[in-house]
């Protein structure tokens, strides 16, 4: 019994890690129309730079925090400045290759600036673990689970209510219309991609906190898009959703088939979801289906 | 497109107008390139030789990624996968089977083409970023299943691969692989060229602008699709196959999800639906890729002031600033550029 | 128009044919070459090759790595008078962890004159190892696992290898920590590659032999972010003592989840093998997490007072100050004075004449009269090398390690790994 609470503790909190950094994805998404597959490695540049602030430059989490957001609110712009806003226009197949090639560059810088492959974070949040009905979860998790909440919370008000929110779910659905109410696109596009970044860099933060930095993160990314294709490109809920879904399927399926299958099967559970979701739903639970015969 | 004739050349006969090679020059031209290719080994050392292998080997993988993603549109993220599952199955047949080498061969290029088709239904609802995503997956799925099956793979410590043969003859020197990858090569480029010009080939390209019309057309999406994703793949088997035989050993961890970017990469620099653009990325990169090797142990003991991830944190950036150039630039890539450059040389010094 | 196809027409078939005679002399010509390169005494000097991950995922074994190589054999070439009087060059090539750049690095080498090579991870010599047997090259493993030597062919291992320093963690757990009676109960914790794998078969084979009841074998990624699913069936098993062998990283987030789980140095026996257990190790996973835990490795430390660490310690302080106490950077200073050993004893063998020629003749002599007449003690900085036919690792002692007050303090002497 205990083994099943701390499978379905263990499940739901990396789920929702996993949820936070899909997010950012359908952020960009939902309001630019580019898949970002660039997304391990926002989150890897970020989590770097989070290093150097607080162990190189050794600031307090209150300078440094800002300092990181500040950085990838930066490196946001600059992707979308320099890298997708000369392919507006451009067919799909490109922008999913730009942002490969954004991904291989950033990755690149990492290994640029930052030659060591692993790194830790100073301890941020108590160590003391939190005991829930006899599973046992470090406080890390509890956080990000917390956090990613109320950042999915602030996100979907601000689509729902702030004028900006309302013109990117706009900008979204017809560019040209927008344009034409007048509108600044492009400086939405910007916006989308600083949005983005940051969530990146919390999600790096968060994560880098729980298991240390270190290319793995790459990954974690990719196995992210498990959650976007589940819950649906284009919805905040959906992967609110899909996270602890794809969290619990992970380890209860390794909990449980451990000794069916080949050992680390976790590890693929997310891809394997993805194939099955594209193959059976292919807009996820919560995504907008778009009426388009192929 | 890039087969407009000079002004004033005309074709009289349909003949004529289908054939690759229309003069006697050109003829002449492709018959002197191909004994030139083949005395390459005479001049050059091994070492540029194993990279003019490698080279080969790449074209032919990129070949079939350009027919699926040049020619068809539809975007595999995965196809070093699929190298995976032909170098394992032709390891596996000749080493654990021994069959004959053409036999593994063949069945290699047979098993990525299926394995392809599996991963290739999506494809039939879905499109650009889905399919793109389950390309991934898909390479994912075959490299944990590599990873895992150790009876048969060797696992993570990787198989020796027995030496590739053809009737007697052992395929053991650089030499010897060279020619093996040439003629592969040379018939791949071929068949690719050919397909282009045949109604497969017209179909695949209408299916890429506009998968709606070509449909309307009587176009068959599903049959068409499904075919694209069996070419592709089964090149890549073969190349895999080649691979396998070529490099001696192999592990899962040759097989990165990197290299399947680097090939997306080539064929975009090279130039998408060409067959000469396959040719220009694949040999750009692969030689930066020389480059960046031979010069990191110099950059490292030159300039010890410099960062330490400064002689190979460059690659990565490199490739990534050119994949992203090219793409914002020039998205037609080198293959246009050639033509640009053979057009102005033909009406030179007329300037249009 | 016509004449100037015929022109260009011409100029090619003759340069073609040009090319073609001059191909086939040049080709004779090379063969010929090699005979006459030797009669001046000036820069004569042997050649070794290594393939090191100085960047990319395992860069934190690979700086230090490469900066003790090329700081050894400079301590080699100029104290030591090189190999025999022979100066060693050392061509080295960055291999980012890669295994296509292995394959093509090791192609490379076996077509450069490279007498013998070395590879720092126990993965790029596993991608390395299928061309140099075949070719002949003869190789030093830095980082070993067993899969490189079984069966054993030119492929050697500089230290006892993971499945060893299980051999070796074991029999130090039953001698001097298990106080229990009956058998002890033990869970592994294993990376998904040779550095994991090879202690799972090792363990399987010999656990029941030692008196060791395996309760639980549990593999990982090198890439994870939480182990707590696999740490709660290993606690549900409830063992006496757990072994992990993995990298730094993966081995930090395992300690932490074990932690919050209940399972600590102070509640059972924590031991790994020496890919893990280094200094990083202590400062990903924290100290208060590390404190107590048991580690093998290959070498002495730092702290050790013996000339053979002084000597390293001068260097690393000339050349590499950043390096400074990283167990590494030791190991790799070893594998530079093990491979001048062996080009030592090669030439004195054979003569340089016959090393300078390179090729099969050359690597069948540098192993025959090189690696398999090794009886050198290696400045007594890791365990002696030497010999035994049939059997390709070299070194067969390893010393056990525990963290106290977040340092790794050596206990007792040099342990047995057979």
């Amino acid at each position: 019994m205990t083994e099943l609470t701390q499978y379905l503790i263990t499940g739901l909190a990396v789920g929702m890690v996993y949820a936070l950094i899909a997010l950012g994805f359908v952020l960009v998404w939902k309001s630019t129309g580019v898949a970002n597959l660039a997304l391990g490695q926002l989150v890897l540049i970020c989590s770097w730079f989070t290093y150097t602030m607080m162990k190189q430059a050794s600031l307090p989490l209150w300078l440094a925090f800002p300092a990181v957001i500040a950085f990838a609110a930066v490196l946001g712009w600059a992707i979308e400045r320099f890298a997708l806003r000369p392919l507006i226009g451009q067919p799909i197949l490109s922008l999913i290759a730009v942002t490969l090639g954004i991904g291989y560059f950033l990755s690149g810088m990492v290994s640029f600036v930052w030659p060591q492959s692993i790194g830790a974070l100073p301890q941020i949040f108590p160590k003391t673990p939190v005991h829930i009905g006899g599973a046992v979860v470090s406080q890390e998790y509890v956080w990000a689970a917390g956090i990613s909440l109320l950042i999915f919370l602030l996100l979907s008000a601000f689509y729902k209510y702030h004028r900006m929110g309302i013109a990117m779910r706009a900008t979204a659905d017809d560019q040209m219309a927008v344009q034409a109410c007048g509108i600044p696109v492009t400086k939405i596009f910007s916006m989308s991609w600083m949005f983005a970044c940051v969530l990146a860099a919390v999600g790096g933060i968060l994560i880098s906190s729980i298991g240390g930095i270190s290319y793995g993160l790459v990954e974690t990314g990719l196995k992210t898009f498990s959650v976007v294709i589940l819950g649906g490109m284009d919805s905040f809920g959906g992967a609110m959703i899909a996270g602890p879904i794809i969290g619990l399927a992970k380890s209860l399926g390794t909990g449980y088939l451990a000794h069916y299958v080949w050992p680390e099967f976790g590890e693929v559970i997310p891809f394997i979801i993805i194939v099955i979701v594209i193959i059976v739903k292919p807009f996820g639970l919560f995504g907008e289906k778009r009426i388009e015969r192929i | 497109m890039s087969n407009t004739l000079p002004c004033g050349t005309r074709n009289y006969e349909y003949g004529q107008d289908m054939a690759i090679f229309r003069t006697r020059t050109q003829w002449v031209l492709l018959i002197a390139f191909l004994i030139v290719l083949f005395c390459v080994p005479l001049f050059i050392s091994n070492f540029w030789l194993n990279k003019i292998n490698l080279i080969g080997i790449t074209l032919i993988a990129a070949t079939g990624l350009n027919i699926l993603v040049g020619y068809c549109g539809q975007l595999s993220i995965g196809h070093v996968g699929f190298m995976a599952v032909g170098a394992y199955t032709s390891a596996i047949l000749t080493g654990k089977l021994g069959l004959p080498f053409p036999v593994a061969f063949l069945c290699a290029g047979l098993m990525a083409g299926i394995i392809g088709l599996i991963f290739a239904i999506p494809s039939v609802r879905v499109k650009g970023f889905y399919l793109a995503i389950t390309s991934i997956a898909a390479q994912f799925i075959i490299i944990y299943v590599i990873q895992k099956w150790t009876d048969m793979t060797g696992g993570t410590n990787g198989l020796v691969v027995a030496d590739a043969s053809l009737f007697g003859y052992v395929f053991a020197s650089q030499t010897s692989f060279f020619y093996l990858i040439a003629v592969v090569a040379v018939a791949c480029i071929f068949f690719a060229k050919n397909l282009g010009r045949t109604r497969t080939g017209r179909a695949f390209i209408a299916i890429r602008d506009n998968d709606l019309a070509a449909e309307v057309m009587g176009i068959n999406l599903f049959y068409y699709k499904m075919l694209a994703f069996f070419i592709g793949c089964f090149m890549a088997g073969i190349a895999g196959s080649l691979l396998a035989h070529w490099s001696v050993a192999i592990s899962p961890d040759n097989f990165s999800f990197s290299e399947s970017i680097l090939y997306v990469g080539m064929i975009i620099i090279g130039g998408l639906g060409t067959t000469l653009g396959p040719i220009l990325g694949v040999v750009l990169i692969r030689l930066l890729q020389v480059g960046v090797t031979q010069a990191t142990p110099w950059l490292h003991e030159s300039l010890t002031w410099m960062s330490t991830g400064f002689a190979s944190g460059i690659t990565p950036m490199l490739f990534g600033l050119i994949i992203v150039v090219f793409l914002i630039f020039e998205p037609r890539g080198l293959a246009h550029r050639w033509n640009l450059f053979k057009a102005s040389y033909r009406l030179w010094p007329f300037s249009y | 128009m016509k004449r100037k196809y015929w022109i260009s027409l011409l100029i090619l078939s003759s340069l073609l044919i040009s090319a073609l005679l001059a191909g086939c002399a040049s080709n004779t010509a090379t063969t010929s070459n090699p005979q006459n390169t030797t009669d001046s005494k000036a820069g004569k000097e042997l050649k070794i090759g290594a393939i090191m991950p100085v960047t990319g995922p395992a860069a934190e074994k690979g700086k230090p790595g490469i900066d003790a190589l090329l700081d050894s054999i400079e301590y080699v070439n100029k104290e030591l008078g090189g190999a025999d009087g022979y100066q060693i060059k050392l061509d080295w090539k960055d291999s980012a962890y890669n295994a296509a750049n292995v394959t093509t690095i090791i192609t490379d080498f076996t077509n450069s004159g490279v007498l013998m090579f070395t590879a720092m991870s126990s993965f790029e010599m596993t991608n390395a190892m299928g061309i140099s047997n075949k070719a002949g090259l003869p190789g030093l493993a830095i980082f070993t696992s067993p899969n490189l030597y079984n069966p054993p062919v030119h492929i050697y291992g500089q230290v006892p290898d993971y499945a060893d320093s299980w051999v070796a963690f074991a029999n130090y757990y039953m001698k001097n920590i298990w106080k229990g009676t009956g058998k002890p109960k033990m869970a592994l914790h294993l990376l998904n590659n040779p550095t994991g794998t090879s202690v799972k078969d090792a363990a399987v084979v010999k656990a029941a032999g030692m008196g060791i009841d395996l309760v639980e074998i549990q593999e990982h990624a090198a890439t994870t972010i939480s182990e707590k699913d696999s740490l709660t069936r290993i606690k549900s098993k409830n063992p006496d003592v757990l072994f992990i062998s993995s990298t730094p990283q993966p081995t930090s987030i395992i300690l932490k989840n074990a932690r919050d789980l209940g399972m600590s140095p102070q509640t059972m026996t924590i031991g790994m093998a020496y890919a893990s257990f280094t200094k990083s190790l202590i400062d990903l996973a924290g100290k208060d997490v590390t404190e107590g835990i048991y580690g093998v490795y290959p070498t002495v430390t730092w702290e050790d007072n013996i000339p053979g660490v002084a000597k390293a310690r001068e260097y690393l302080m000339k050349n590499n100050p950043a390096d400074a106490g990283n167990m590494d950077y030791l190991m790799v200073w070893c594998t530079g004075l093990i491979s001048a050993e062996i080009l030592k004893n090669a030439v004195q063998a054979v003569g340089y004449e016959k090393l300078a020629k390179g090729g099969a003749e050359a690597w069948k002599a540098v192993e025959e009269s090189g690696f398999k007449k090794l009886n050198y003690d290696v400045a007594g900085i890791q365990g002696a090398v030497s010999y035994t036919p049939g059997d390709n690792r070299l070194a067969k002692y390893i010393k056990i390690y525990t963290v106290k007050n977040g340092i790794i303090t050596p206990i007792g002497d040099w342990v047995s790994t057979r």
